[in-house]
């Protein structure tokens, strides 16, 4: 196994050593590195092409100058880098990179793991359906999102996600109550479409939906939550008991009291260490590493929990409360951040439109560790939704094919005619194995993400890696170009050898042959 | 693939007995006439090829193509008199309907809208076919070579694709935009496909691989038959299936990424048009002239959604695992007829 | 809960458990019912096994499948089957899970695909366990275990931990079997248990479910096409033809007395190993197994064939097939017994399981000066090195010779080399040592462009007929392709070959123009016949031409191929695993194994007096379509697998 890691590893390195080559090649050619000399009429114009001349060495072969690049890259390994200069503005390489790569993994990371979830989620549940309302709706949706251009989306969501939402927060006040009627109406069909069941569930189910979504716009407009959102403790309890429910109903079914029990009981102590915690992050100056520390506690309380319920499965209560936990511990962080939210939009340095459309974080904004995260994540917001919509679509057509593949298989009805309920059928015996093929899609999908960074980033002004290509291709500038061509290609050969070990580590197949 | 197939009909009915099933319908046919069936069957592509054509003959006949006059009375180019209050849409509902002089508007220099989404769609439907084109024969070639003859073949061309696959197409795509630059589509064409291929590369080399340990290989090689006589006559038409979905697949990307390296600036660049283009040189008056902006991306949507969804009938057509899908509506109806029938 | 209704209504020994009445299943395809099968009555009782006996497309396996609730989701069921008081049709899913797995369980067909590929086998068993029974793991644990040593699974600590891709064929349907009895259902369906296994490993699975069934009392429904599976087996057999049931009865009167024409006309397709032999065939009887060690012994010092280094290792490690006196009160430390007798010095001169050297039977000696279609001379051959898999020896030391006209079979089970040795005589696999010699040119080492003019002179007939014609070519050009490419014959000469063709294999000439979905696997079989035919080869390869057709229908394509042989003359290398089969086509059989040929003689030789223990093993393992006969051989063939299964 790791002997076939290793040789894959070598190989793609090379292959992403000629790319670098050939493109080193194809840039000399394809930029023009005297286009702002074009139009001058400086009366010293042929000094101004020769000092250009030098300053870039072109009067060097090209094949030569990529090996001088190439060993500039290769200090590196003994920690002196030297990706060039950014001939334009001067600037090292190197100082450009720092910020970005950190820009980028942050809109990337974010973007994939919440399109995973989701597309898993509503692939899987499209298959399961397959051939009803939900189903042919939800091959439209993908099929629209397969189609839609990133910038043609980013423009709209520059216009309708961000400058009319921020109208909006400063002046709420509606025109028609029918946008609400329709949404409401269309949240109880996508309800009703996914949970499916006979008539009397199926009516059951839309007006719960409907009801429900209603009651929370309600809610929101009501109690004018939109300018000062919280959580608060009444929500952590809500949503953490209804997690808790959830979480048992996907891992054992609710028929198993004890594991019931165990996620309700770990629902309850997040609730009950909420306003402890409010005191900690007054008192205590937080970063992440207590995050991180918080997280850990919890969850070690949660699987304190779920043994301590003991039953003949103990392992699988600790699971279930362990999610539960993650679920709650992200409640409250998410209710301490917005807490925050009232200082935020009161700087001057936001004036009172919160959902940023420019930029990776506010300039001038000074605040605690709080006010610096809720400030990433509004700028976060409108890019990662656009990155989530492009990569959304593939992960859910690909998990219902797969799915689809996999309830057809002997073993399904084998699960079957053991006697297993169709909730057991699908998480424990059809998903499993419906995920495994994933494996080999995301790192595809994650180059493919990167691309679509590129526009985005663009778009919305976000520093990262693709408005570096961007800017530095428009001003021909050409060790900015092939540092992000190597960093790039060393993110999707990282990605392919993650996918590749967590496939072998999930398929027995293949973790025991080789 | 094919026990994968079996053991999906497992399930449903023995298998001879699903032949029967399926012959009785398909009495008499060739495979391609099956194939053609099931796609004339699937709604969703049957409208999206109607609407594509629509769109393809409206846009080639409104702005006439190599040197043919259009019908329509404006050209892309000609500036004119802006009419509406900013060069807004004229179309109105006084008197029913009336469309105006300028039904998409005008821009800021009073050329009309109209004209200029026409031409950009001619443009990006164009490339958009030119890439297919090209992306057909390099992967149908390479990933035939690679799949048949296996060995140090498959391994060179293989890492020539991973070559590919490694960098987003948009970054490739934006350097050799660059580099042939300006404003002829069909250069862009050409070189966006040279980037494209390598998915449908691979997807023929496993069909190829797998058709391979097919017996009919086996004995058409038994036969006399030369290598070049069994990839092309044997197993090509046995990867159509494939080539043919993912090549329409491949042109739905294809417009898509033209549109975006139009937008960025590295595709089609002014005097040149094409949808991506039109937006871009718009973008900034979304506020102001919002008619700019939608209709150039409306038509990009419209055709990149029409090419997915034949896509997806022609992967229905092809897959022989799909049979006719039952009409559970159908089916609770005569149940229910039964049951009073009984009564 | 259910614990309780079973000790309630504990059906005692011969009551009936289910009572099917006026069953049917339908499917809804193109927007219209079509009946899978219709007017099922049947009663199962405990301890007695029901086999439903039909051709492909009977509705066998649906009918049963509906009593579970496991249609698909356009079938439906109608009618009554009723488990213990309990009306199964109709039933609401909920407690349609209570009674799956625990009150009637499945043992499926392919026990490769019928496990979940990414569990532990004794998971499974445990799931199923823990989904009925309210137990902990580690109980659970300590009764799969319990199962697994019931089911005869060697090491079953080790097992437990296993994946199925890990367990061989037999043992993975032995998990399967152990699943299927966890929670001792009253009524067990076991839809077609053997039919994916090779013959050996069938053999021990019908042991072991023979061993079960009188354990356990549980009614049973055996699904099958394989009359000699029915014939070890059942108690009482239903015949079901195009979803309708034809005959019912008890074992000797379906056998024995026949009624409808169909049931006789689908005993009567059934090879019946020994047909073509005097005297008896090995395995029919205990004698034959104990009597084996002496007549080898003799034989083995006349026989000038035989190599004498094999005697000194036969002397050392004897006792495989020297299963020995006392048949007649045969005890279940029967092996012991032998195995004294082994170490007692029993003067035998035999082969031990695992040798690979070739016994020749008188006659059988590969004598390479004369005139021959195939040779092979200590012929080995590799299927080659690909990416990172390495070369793979499939055929080691084969010494086989073809004369002209001459029909050879060549038996063996999976993996067993038979198929590779037909390729490496088409030139599909390489020959890397001794030597190929077809029609007396050698073809070793020869390219694709080389071996074209030779391809003339040889034909193939593949197993599977779907897949050995282009589905994409009407089957008239399939068959004229070679006459095309060697002869270059075009236009209406070719088209008046090619319906010569099809009149010689029975077909109408209209045919031609049809593609091969259109057709029936008979048909296409017959059309993959008259390809190979179209030069007139002077050898023929026919890889198990027949084991991908319903019985009746092979028996129909054997008629004509051995008319075709009488008419056209060719020599053949005609490879299956049914050993009745070729003993009814071949005039000599060769045997592999694991890569090497084991025995070789005339069929009668090998039939009635096999040497090598592996054929001895294989003939006893064979059911025939016979239930008095099959009992007899069934004590024989149940020595013969205790005597050799670890040998």
């Amino acid at each position: 196994m790791i002997r076939f890691i290793l040789r894959r590893l070598l190989s793609t390195a090379l292959v992403l050593l000629v790319v670098t080559f050939v493109l080193y090649l194809l840039l000399n050619v394809a930029l023009d590195f005297f286009w702002d000399l074009r139009s001058s009429t400086s009366p010293n114009i042929e000094a101004l092409y020769e000092s250009r001349r030098r300053l870039l060495d072109l009067d060097t072969p090209a094949v030569i100058r990529y090996f001088k690049w190439l060993a500039g890259v290769g200090g590196c390994a003994i920690g002196q880098c030297d990706f060039g200069i950014a001939w334009k503005s001067g600037q090292e390489v190197t100082d450009q990179l720092q910020g970005a790569i950190v820009n980028t993994i942050k809109l990337i990371t974010a973007s994939t793991i919440v399109a995973i979830i989701l597309g898993i989620a509503v692939g899987m549940i499209s298959a399961i359906r397959q051939y009803s309302g939900f189903d042919y709706f939800i091959t439209f949706v993908s099929f629209l999102l397969y189609s839609l251009p990133v910038f043609w989306v980013a423009v709209l969501l520059k216009q309708y996600g961000a400058i009319d939402i921020n109208n909006f927060i400063n002046d709420p006040t509606f025109d028609s109550w029918w946008p609400i009627i329709i949404v409401c109406a269309a949240m109880g069909l996508f309800w009703m479409g996914a949970l499916g069941g006979n008539g009397k569930r199926r009516v059951i189910t839309f007006s719960a939906a409907t009801l429900i979504t209603f009651a929370t716009i309600y809610y929101i407009l009501a109690s004018s939550w939109l300018q000062h959102p919280s959580i608060g403790v009444v929500g952590v309890i809500i949503i953490g008991l209804g997690a808790a429910v959830v979480m048992t109903y996907l891992s054992t079914g609710l028929k198993n009291r004890r594991v019931l029990y165990a996620s309700l009981t770990t629902a309850a102590i997040g609730a009950l260490l909420f306003m402890p915690l409010q005191y900690l992050f007054y008192y205590v100056e937080m970063n992440w590493l207590w995050m991180t520390g918080l997280l850990i506690v919890a969850i070690a309380v949660a699987i304190g929990v779920g043994l301590a319920f003991r039953g003949p499965d103990p392992w699988d209560t600790a699971r279930t409360t362990s999610f539960t936990a993650i679920i709650v511990a992200f409640l409250i962080f998410a209710d301490r951040v917005l807490q925050g939210w009232q200082d935020y939009s009161n700087d001057p340095a936001i004036n009172n439109r919160p959902i940023a459309t420019i930029g990776a974080s506010a300039p001038n904004i000074d605040g605690d560790f709080w006010i610096t995260n809720l400030d990433s994540f509004t700028h976060l917001l409108l890019p990662s939704i656009a990155l989530i919509l492009i990569s959304f679509a593939s992960y859910t057509r690909y998990t219902r094919g797969s799915m689809l593949e996999v309830m057809g298989q002997d073993y399904i009805r084998t699960a079957r005619a053991k006697g297993l309920n169709e909730r057991t059928v699908i998480m424990r015996h059809a998903l499993r194995n419906a995920l495994l093929p994933l494996a080999s899609v995301v790192p595809v999908d994650i180059i493919t993400m990167i691309g679509g960074a590129v526009i985005t980033e663009t778009i919305f002004g976000w520093n990262g890696m693709g408005k570096l290509f961007i800017d530095s291709m428009r001003q021909a500038e050409l060790d900015p170009v092939m540092a992000y061509i190597l960093i790039t290609g060393l993110l999707s050969i990282i990605a392919n050898l993650v996918a590749d070990f967590l496939y072998a580590v999930l398929d027995p197949r293949i973790r025991v042959n080789a | 693939m094919s026990t994968n197939n079996d053991n999906q009909n497992a399930l449903a009915l023995d298998e001879v007995r699903d032949n029967a099933i399926e012959s009785k319908e398909t009495e008499g046919l060739s495979q391609g006439k099956i194939v053609l069936r099931k796609f004339l069957r699937h709604k969703g592509a049957m409208i999206s090829i109607i609407v594509l054509v629509l769109v393809a003959v409206f846009a080639f006949s409104a702005q006439g193509i190599a040197g043919l006059p259009g019908w329509w009375k404006y050209s892309h180019t000609a500036s004119g008199q802006v009419l509406n209050p900013g060069g807004a849409p004229t179309w109105s509902f006084s008197n029913l309907f009336s469309l105006g002089e300028h039904p998409f508007g005008q821009d800021e220099i009073g050329r009309d809208n109209f004209a200029r989404v026409m031409k950009g769609t001619q443009i990006s439907i164009i490339v958009m076919f030119i890439i297919g084109a090209v992306c057909l024969i390099i992967g149908t070639t390479v990933g035939a070579l690679a799949g048949y003859y296996r060995g140090w073949i498959d391994s060179v061309l293989m890492r020539i694709t991973d070559g590919f696959i490694i960098l987003p197409v948009i970054v490739v795509g934006s350097i050799l935009g660059v580099l042939v630059g300006g404003s002829s589509g069909p250069m862009l064409g050409l070189a966006l496909g040279c980037i494209l291929w390598t998915g449908l590369a691979r997807l023929v080399r496993g069909d190829f691989m797998s058709l391979r340990e097919r017996e009919f290989v086996d004995s058409a090689r038994v036969a006399g038959a030369s290598d070049f006589r069994i990839m092309f006559k044997h197993m090509l038409p046995n990867a159509m299936g494939v080539i043919i979905v993912n090549t329409t697949l491949i042109m739905s990307q294809a417009i898509v990424l033209e549109a975006s390296l139009s937008y960025l600036g590295f595709g089609i660049q002014p005097p040149g048009i094409s949808l991506g283009q039109l937006i871009s040189e718009y973008q900034t008056s979304f506020a102001t002239r919002p008619w700019l902006f939608w209709w150039p991306g409306l038509f990009i949507i419209i055709i990149a959604l029409c090419v997915n969804f034949i896509g997806d009938g022609l992967r229905d057509a092809f897959d022989p695992r799909m049979k006719t899908i039952p009409s559970w509506r159908k089916m609770k109806k005569a149940e229910r007829m039964a049951q009073k029938g009984a009564k | 809960m259910t614990e309780k209704t079973r000790s309630d209504s504990q059906p005692g020994k011969g009551s009936p458990i289910l009572e099917v009445k006026d069953l049917g299943v339908k499917f809804w395809v193109s927007d219209e019912w079509w009946t899978a099968a219709e007017h099922l009555d049947y009663t199962v009782n405990a301890g007695e096994v029901l086999a439903i006996v039909g051709e492909s497309g009977s509705g066998k396996s649906q009918s049963s499948m509906s009593l579970l609730g496991l249609l698909p989701s356009n079938g439906r069921a109608t009618g009554s089957a009723v488990l213990n008081g309990t009306e199964l049709i109709g039933m609401p899913p909920e407690r349609m899970q209570g009674v799956r797995g625990n009150d009637i369980s499945v043992i499926f067909q392919e026990p490769m695909t019928a496990l979940n590929p990414v569990y532990t086998a004794g998971y499974q068993i445990v799931e199923t366990l823990r989904v009925h029974l309210d137990i902990g793991p580690s109980e659970a644990k300590e009764r799969a275990l319990e199962l697994m040593r019931l089911v005869e699974i060697p090491d079953p600590e080790d097992r437990f931990h296993s994946f199925p891709h890990q367990l061989s064929g037999g043992q993975r349907q032995r998990i399967m079997i152990a699943q299927a009895l966890a929670c001792q259902p009253k009524l067990l369906i076991a839809d077609e248990p053997t039919t994916a296994l090779d013959v050996t490993v069938q053999a021990e699975i019908l042991k072991l479910m023979r061993e079960l069934k009188s354990k356990l009392d549980a009614g049973i429904i055996l699904i099958t096409h394989d009359m000699g599976v029915v014939a070890d087996m059942a108690d009482r057999i239903i015949v079901m033809r195009a979803g309708q049931v034809v005959e019912t009865g008890t074992a000797e009167e379906i056998f024995y007395r026949p009624q409808h024409p169909y049931t006789r006309q689908l005993l009567d397709a059934v090879p019946h190993l020994g047909a073509g032999t005097e005297g008896e065939v090995f395995g029919s009887s205990l004698d034959d197994v104990e009597s084996s060690s002496f007549r080898h012994a003799e034989e083995g010092e006349v026989d000038p064939h035989h190599d004498g280094s094999r005697d000194s290792l036969g002397t050392k490690h004897a006792g495989s097939a020297t299963v020995a006196e006392g048949g007649a009160n045969r005890t279940d430390d029967l092996d012991a017994e032998s195995r004294e007798l082994a170490e007692a010095g029993q003067p035998d001169h035999h082969i031990e399981m695992d040798s690979t050297e070739t016994f020749y039977h008188p006659g059988s000696q590969a004598d390479f000066s004369k005139p021959s279609a195939l040779q092979l001379r200590d012929a080995a051959i590799e299927y080659p090195a690909s990416g990172r898999k390495k070369a793979f020896r499939a055929a080691h030391h084969i010494n086989l010779m073809i004369a002209p006209g001459e029909v050879v079979g060549l038996v063996g089970e999976s993996g067993s080399g038979k198929t590779t040795i037909g390729r490496a005589a088409l030139g599909l696999l390489p020959t890397v040592e001794g030597d190929m010699v077809v029609n007396g040119t050698s073809i070793k080492g020869l390219s694709n462009k080389q071996m074209r003019p030779l391809r003339k002179e040889v034909g193939i007939v593949f197993q599977d007929p779907g897949s050995s014609l282009n589905p994409r070519l009407p089957v008239g050009e399939s068959i004229g392709e070679p006459l095309y490419l060697h002869e270059g014959m075009k236009g209406p000469e070719l088209s008046r070959k090619v319906e010569e063709l099809l009149t010689a294999v029975e077909l109408p000439t209209s045919m031609r123009n049809r593609y091969p979905h259109e057709l029936s696997g008979g048909q296409r079989q017959r059309i993959g016949i008259a390809r190979a035919l179209t030069l007139r080869p002077k050898l023929l390869i026919a890889d198990e031409p027949t084991s991908a057709l319903d019985v009746s229908v092979q028996a129909k394509v054997l008629d004509l191929f051995e008319g075709l042989q009488k008419e056209y003359g060719f020599a053949c290398l005609f490879i299956s695993h049914d050993l009745a089969v070729v003993e009814r086509i071949a005039e000599r059989i060769a045997v592999m194994r694991h890569g090497y040929l084991v025995e070789i003689g005339k069929s009668s030789q090998v039939v009635s007096n096999p040497v090598h223990p592996y054929t001895q093993r294989l003939l006893s393992a064979v059911p025939v379509p016979d239930p008095t006969e099959q009992r007899k051989r069934r004590e024989a063939r149940d020595a013969v697998l205790e005597a050799t299964t670890n040998a």
